[in-house]
C-alpha cells in the first residue's frame, strides 16, 4: 500500500470513527442531536419508544352533497413495512396534508368541503389472533375502538382546525381531576395551535419512531 | 521514529494484507439485500419520490425544511432505474467502484426523500455498508472486473491481497450499532420489565410475527431476554475481535437477528445485518471453511455446482470480445435501463388515469363516518388493563407461572398489568367462592405512573379445599375473573405463623 493511500485511509478511518463516536456520545448524553438530520445516520435508537395502544389514521372527506368519502388511494395504498398503508407510519403528520391533496387531485369526486382526520385507537391485546386471545384471557375478544378527531382540513389538505392527540387527551383527563392544575392549565392555554409541531423532534431529543 | 507495540498492533489491525474473501462476499450480498426494499418500491416511484407524489424528506421531520431537490418523474424515474442497476452491477463486480459511487448517493437520496415509508435504521446501516464497500477493494476477486483483469495476464496470478481496513470498518460498524442500541435500551426502563417488547410484539407495524404474539404472553421470558440482549450488545465490541470468542459473538448476533425476524416481523433489517456479517470472514476463516466443506461428502454436490457456475460465469465474461470496452458496455446498459424504466413507469400508470377519466373515491356509510368524526367515547375499565393472572413465581417483576391449582402455605400472586395512559385508579381484588360469596377483599390505589400491581395472598386455613375465583374490579366493574382450586389438607390453627390466613 502506498504512503499516500495509507494516509488517505487513516484520515477516512479517523473521520468515520469520530462521527460514529459522536453519535454514541450524543445519544447517550442526549446532546447535539436535536434538529440535526445527519445525526439520524449515527444514532442507533431502534425501538426507542412504545405504546400500549395501537392506532390508525382515517381520512374522511365530506362532499358538498353531505356524502362522506374515504380518502384512500383507489389505486391501492403502498404498504412499506408490512400490512399497513404508508400514511399510518406518518406519526408526526408531516405528510398528511400532501397525502390528502395528492389523493383528491388524482381522483374523481364531487366538490369536497372538508376533510376530517380521525385517529382510531385500541388496546394492543386485541391484535392477538382470536384463538390465542381466548386461550390466554379466557374471555371473548370484544374489541372496541376509540375515535378521536385530530384535525379538519380544507380540500387542499391544509389544516383548518386541529385537536389534541388521543394520548394527550387521556393524559390531560387523568390530571384534570386536580382543580389546581385545571386552573393553571386554563390560564396558560395557547391561542395558537399547530397540527404538527416541528419542534417535537428537538424537544424529545430521542429518535424518530421510524426504526 | 521507533514504532511502539501499540502502533504495531493498530497497524496490523487495519493494514494487514489479506485476500478479501469476506469483503467480496459482502459486496455480492449487501447490494442485493439493500435493493430488495427498493425493488418493492419500483412501481411506486412516482408516488413516493417525485414532485407528482408525496415525498416527505427526513430533513422536514427534523425541522430543517426541504433541503433536497424533488425532481419530476421524468428525471426521478430513470435515476431510480440507474440506482437499481448500479446496485446489481456492484454485486456482480462490474465496474465495481463506479457502480458503488453512483448507487450509494442515489440510495441515500431516495431514502432521505421518503422518511415516512422508506427511510429506516436498516437504510442507515445499508448506507454505511455501501459507503464502506465503495472505498474498499471488494471487487478485487469474484467479480466481472477480476475476470476482465485476468484476461490481460498471460500467466496465472496468485489471489490478490489488500489491506483489511475497509472490512475492519464494517466490523466496527456493527460494534457501534450494537453499543448504541444497548444505550437506547438502558435509557428505557420498561425494556427491562418486559412491557416495551411485549407491546412491540403485539404491534402490527411490521410483517407477520406469530411467534412474537405467543412470546408476548410469556411475560417472564421478556425481562430475561432483555438482559441477555443488552449484555451481548455491550460485549460485542470487546469480544468479537478476540480469537476465542468471535464465533460465539457472531453466532449470538445471527441468533439475535433471527429472533427479531420471528418475534417482531422484521425481514429486511436482519437480512442487511447478516449480509454485513460476511465482512467478518477472514482469509484464514475462508480457507478453513472451504477445506471443511470439501471434506464433507454432503456438501460436495453443492461445491461442484458452485464451481461449475463460477467457471461458466468466467467463461461467459471472458468470451466478451476485447474490442468491446467494459465501460462502454456498462454505460450502454445503464442508458437502456433508464429508458426502459421511464417507459415502464409510464405504462404502469400508477394513478390509474384512463380515457374514461380518473378513479373514483369510495363513498362511506354516513352513520359510520359520523360515528368516527364525533366519537369521543370514554375508555372502558377493561381496556385500561392488559391482563390479570394468578401464580406463585415472579421473574423481573413479571408473573412467571400461571397457576390454576394452589396448596396450603403457598404464596399466591395476583398480578394485574395496566395499559398506560390511565388515570389514578382504585383497583379491587376479590376472592370469592363458586357461589360468588366474598371471602377476601383488597382495595389498592394504582397511580397513573404504575404499569402493574400485585396482590399477594397466602393460601391459609380460612379456605377449605375446593374451587375459588379471583376477581379484578375497577370503577366497580368486573374486569377479569380467574378460577383456581385449593388442594391438600387445611392446616391446624396452631400451625406456624403466616400459614393461617391472608
Amino acid at each position: 500500500m502506498s504512503r499516500w493511500k495509507k494516509i488517505g485511509a487513516c484520515a477516512f478511518i479517523a473521520a468515520w470513527a469520530c462521527c460514529m463516536g459522536a453519535g454514541i456520545v450524543g445519544h447517550a448524553l442526549r446532546v447535539g442531536i436535536c434538529g440535526n438530520t445527519l445525526s439520524y445516520f449515527v444514532v442507533w435508537d431502534m425501538f426507542c419508544g412504545w405504546s400500549a395502544w395501537d392506532q390508525e389514521t382515517h381520512i374522511i372527506a365530506e362532499g358538498s352533497s353531505g356524502k362522506y368519502y374515504e380518502v384512500k388511494e383507489p389505486w391501492g395504498e403502498f404498504r412499506p413495512f408490512g400490512h399497513r398503508g404508508r400514511i399510518q407510519y406518518d406519526h408526526t403528520n408531516h405528510m398528511l396534508s400532501r397525502h390528502v391533496e395528492n389523493i383528491l387531485s388524482h381522483t374523481d369526486h364531487e366538490r369536497i368541503d372538508r376533510v376530517f382526520i380521525v385517529q382510531e385507537v385500541w388496546p394492543k391485546q386485541y391484535n392477538l389472533p382470536p384463538k390465542l386471545y381466548s386461550e390466554y384471557f379466557e374471555q371473548e375478544q370484544d374489541k372496541v375502538s376509540y375515535f378521536n378527531l385530530r384535525a379538519v382540513c380544507a380540500a387542499n389538505g391544509q389544516p383548518v382546525q386541529s385537536y389534541q392527540d388521543w394520548f394527550a387527551r387521556q393524559r390531560m383527563a387523568s390530571t384534570f381531576d386536580n382543580p389546581r392544575i385545571r386552573q393553571q392549565a386554563s390560564s396558560s392555554t395557547s391561542m395558537y395551535n399547530t397540527f404538527f409541531n416541528p419542534r417535537t423532534q428537538n424537544e424529545s431529543a430521542i429518535g424518530l419512531s421510524t426504526n | 521514529m521507533k514504532k511502539t507495540p501499540q502502533s504495531n498492533l493498530l497497524n496490523d489491525f487495519f493494514f494487514r494484507e489479506e485476500t478479501p474473501f469476506g469483503l467480496a462476499l459482502a459486496r455480492i450480498v449487501v447490494p442485493l439485500a439493500v435493493s430488495v426494499p427498493m425493488w418493492f418500491r419500483l412501481p411506486r416511484v412516482r408516488e413516493l419520490f417525485t414532485s407528482d407524489g408525496t415525498p416527505t424528506q427526513l430533513f422536514e421531520l427534523f425541522g430543517n425544511g426541504n433541503v433536497l431537490p424533488v425532481f419530476s418523474p421524468a428525471i426521478a424515474v430513470p435515476l431510480y432505474g440507474v440506482m437499481l442497476l448500479c446496485l446489481l452491477f456492484a454485486s456482480m463486480g462490474f465496474r465495481t467502484r463506479l457502480s458503488f459511487l453512483i448507487a450509494t448517493p442515489l440510495y441515500v437520496y431516495f431514502n432521505l426523500l421518503d422518511a415516512i415509508g422508506t427511510m429506516t435504521k436498516y437504510s442507515v446501516i445499508g448506507t454505511h455498508l455501501l459507503i464502506l464497500l465503495t472505498v474498499s477493494q471488494s471487487g478485487m476477486i469474484w467479480s466481472v472486473d477480476a475476470i476482465l483483469n485476468r484476461r490481460k495476464n498471460v500467466l496465472p496470478q496468485p489471489p490478490p491481497k489488500t489491506a483489511v481496513w475497509a472490512a475492519r470498518l464494517i466490523q466496527l460498524l456493527f460494534c457501534f450499532v450494537y453499543f448504541g442500541a444497548a444505550v437506547t435500551k438502558i435509557q428505557t426502563a420498561e425494556f427491562f420489565t418486559g412491557e416495551q417488547m411485549r407491546y412491540w410484539m403485539l404491534s402490527n407495524w411490521n410483517y407477520n410475527n406469530p411467534v412474537g404474539e405467543q412470546m408476548a404472553l410469556w411475560s417472564w421470558i421478556l425481562p430475561v431476554s432483555a438482559y441477555c440482549a443488552v449484555v451481548w450488545e455491550m460485549l460485542f465490541a470487546f469480544l468479537v475481535f478476540q480469537k476465542r470468542t468471535r464465533v460465539l459473538m457472531i453466532g449470538l448476533g445471527v441468533m439475535f437477528h433471527f429472533m427479531t425476524w420471528v418475534t417482531l416481523g422484521l425481514y429486511i433489517f436482519p437480512t442487511i445485518c447478516i449480509s454485513g456479517y460476511l465482512a467478518f470472514i477472514t482469509e484464514e476463516d475462508f480457507i478453513r471453511i472451504r477445506s471443511t466443506l470439501r471434506r464433507w461428502r454432503a456438501t460436495q454436490p453443492v461445491a461442484r455446482l458452485t464451481a461449475a457456475a463460477g467457471a461458466q460465469f468466467e467463461k461467459t465474461v471472458a468470451g466478451i470480445p476485447s474490442w468491446s470496452p467494459a465501460l462502454v458496455t456498462w454505460g450502454l446498459l445503464l442508458a437502456v435501463a433508464s429508458v426502459a424504466m421511464t417507459e415502464g413507469e409510464r405504462l404502469f400508470n400508477i394513478y390509474g388515469v384512463s380515457a374514461s377519466g380518473k378513479m373514483r373515491l369510495t363513498e362511506m356509510d354516513t352513520e359510520r363516518a359520523s360515528h368516527m368524526i364525533n366519537g369521543a367515547a370514554e375508555v372502558r375499565e377493561k381496556d385500561k388493563f392488559f391482563s390479570f393472572d394468578i401464580g406463585t413465581v415472579m421473574i423481573g417483576n413479571q408473573l412467571a407461572n400461571r397457576r390454576t391449582e394452589f396448596t396450603y402455605g403457598e404464596l399466591m400472586i395476583a398480578q394485574c398489568n395496566l395499559n398506560p395512559p390511565h388515570e389514578d385508579m382504585v383497583v379491587e381484588c376479590v376472592l370469592m367462592d363458586t357461589e360468588d360469596h366474598v371471602i377476601e377483599h383488597s382495595t389498592e390505589i394504582v397511580t397513573r405512573d404504575m404499569l402493574r400491581y400485585n396482590f399477594v395472598y397466602t393460601i391459609g386455613s380460612n379456605l377449605l379445599p375446593g374451587q375459588y375465583q379471583m376477581i379484578l374490579r375497577s370503577g366497580r366493574n368486573e374486569v377479569y375473573r380467574r378460577g383456581f382450586r385449593v388442594t391438600g389438607t387445611p392446616p391446624d390453627l396452631i400451625l406456624k405463623e403466616g400459614v393461617l390466613t391472608n
